[in-house]
């Protein structure tokens, strides 16, 4: 294959990768919403969650404007997103989970995008996720940190 | 108007001198990795993970109660990462840096007379680090080297808001991480 194909293939996977970002990013979005209005998180850590994940989607929607690809308009809730909303513990367990598979999907394209001005913004994203589940571990009132002994608590 | 130099300006301009030089006296890789490997980045990110490890034990000593704990914590993540980075450059055929004793490392951090101090210098080490890492992806050239880049970056930025944390601001000030603060 030329050099060209190889490209637009990988231009091609890296924009499928980004659409399921998106998708990840709607759900997050999704999540401190209903979490809002259902008082299932505290106030203010939920709106400041939530201007984030709407800063993320429209991160992402440029990373896919970049690449020319459309951006896809359907958002599907996450999964178990009605028991979650059940209280404020549970929902932050919940997003704990959520941020944190967002996180290590964001590093799996990180490892494979073939768009090298892309990386950073994408990588900064992935960043915040991460603060995001100490914000939410913090809310919880657990370790900070997934591996730390810090406090001896164990969040999972 | 003239520009005013505060203490707590200096420090954190102090502290990214003193981790910009760790590093810089290194000797170069003993290994004979191809050029373009990735191995030259990845041994200079080693480098400075060994200043991030030397950085967080002076900070340990300055804090104290929990948030001793959660510096020792996050000294022994460093550490982690200085052996994972350190897998990546063995594997390319490299030899990466050891790293200093502590007290060569200490004398080119920042004066930490209280927490604040040591909050102060562990957050300009933690953005810095983010920024390392970031920075690395679009350069190294393998599709593992940037996984392990784009996973330890996520570590440091919840190092980062560890930091906030315990300085009593909030975990997750902004919206995009960039380790420039």
């Amino acid at each position: 294959m030329s050099e060209a194909g190889i490209s637009r293939r990988a231009l091609l996977g890296g924009g499928e990768s980004l659409e399921r970002l998106l998708t990840r990013e709607h759900r997050l979005e999704d999540a401190y919403r209903a979490a809002l209005e259902r008082d299932a998180i505290d106030a203010a850590l939920g709106e400041t969650l939530l201007a984030h994940e709407r800063e993320h989607v429209r991160g992402v929607e440029a990373a896919l404007t970049a690449l020319g690809r459309p951006r896809p308009r359907a958002s599907v809730a996450p999964p178990d997103l009605g028991l979650a909303l059940a209280g404020r513990d549970t929902f932050a367990r919940f997003a704990i989970a959520l941020e944190r598979e967002t996180a290590a999907a964001y590093a799996a394209t990180l490892a494979t995008l073939r768009a090298p001005k892309l990386l950073q913004p994408l990588g900064s994203i992935m960043t915040a996720s991460a603060q995001h589940e100490v914000a939410l571990r913090e809310a919880l009132g657990v370790d900070l940190l997934a591996s730390s002994t810090a406090r001896g608590v164990s969040t999972e | 108007m003239p520009i005013r130099l505060t203490r707590r300006g200096a420090l954190g301009g102090a502290a990214a001198l003193a981790l910009a030089s760790c590093g810089s006296g290194d000797p170069p890789p003993a290994g004979r990795p191809q050029a373009g490997s990735g191995a030259g980045l990845l041994n200079s990110i080693v480098a400075l993970e060994h200043a991030g490890v030397a950085a967080w034990a002076a900070i340990a000593g300055v804090l104290d109660g929990e948030d001793r704990a959660y510096a020792r914590a996050i000294r022994a993540r460093e550490q982690a990462h200085v052996e994972r980075v350190s897998a990546l450059v063995r594997a390319l055929g490299g030899t990466p840096p050891a790293g200093r004793p502590q007290s060569e490392y200490e004398r080119m951090f920042p004066r930490m007379s209280d927490s604040a101090d040591a909050l102060h210098f562990a957050r300009d080490l933690e953005a810095r680090l983010v920024r390392a890492y970031l920075d690395a992806l679009s350069s190294l050239p393998d599709t593992e080297q940037r996984r392990t880049a784009a996973e330890i970056a996520a570590e440091e930025a919840e190092d980062l808001a560890v930091v906030h944390v315990l300085a009593g601001t909030a975990a997750a000030p902004e919206a995009f991480v960039t380790g420039t603060s």
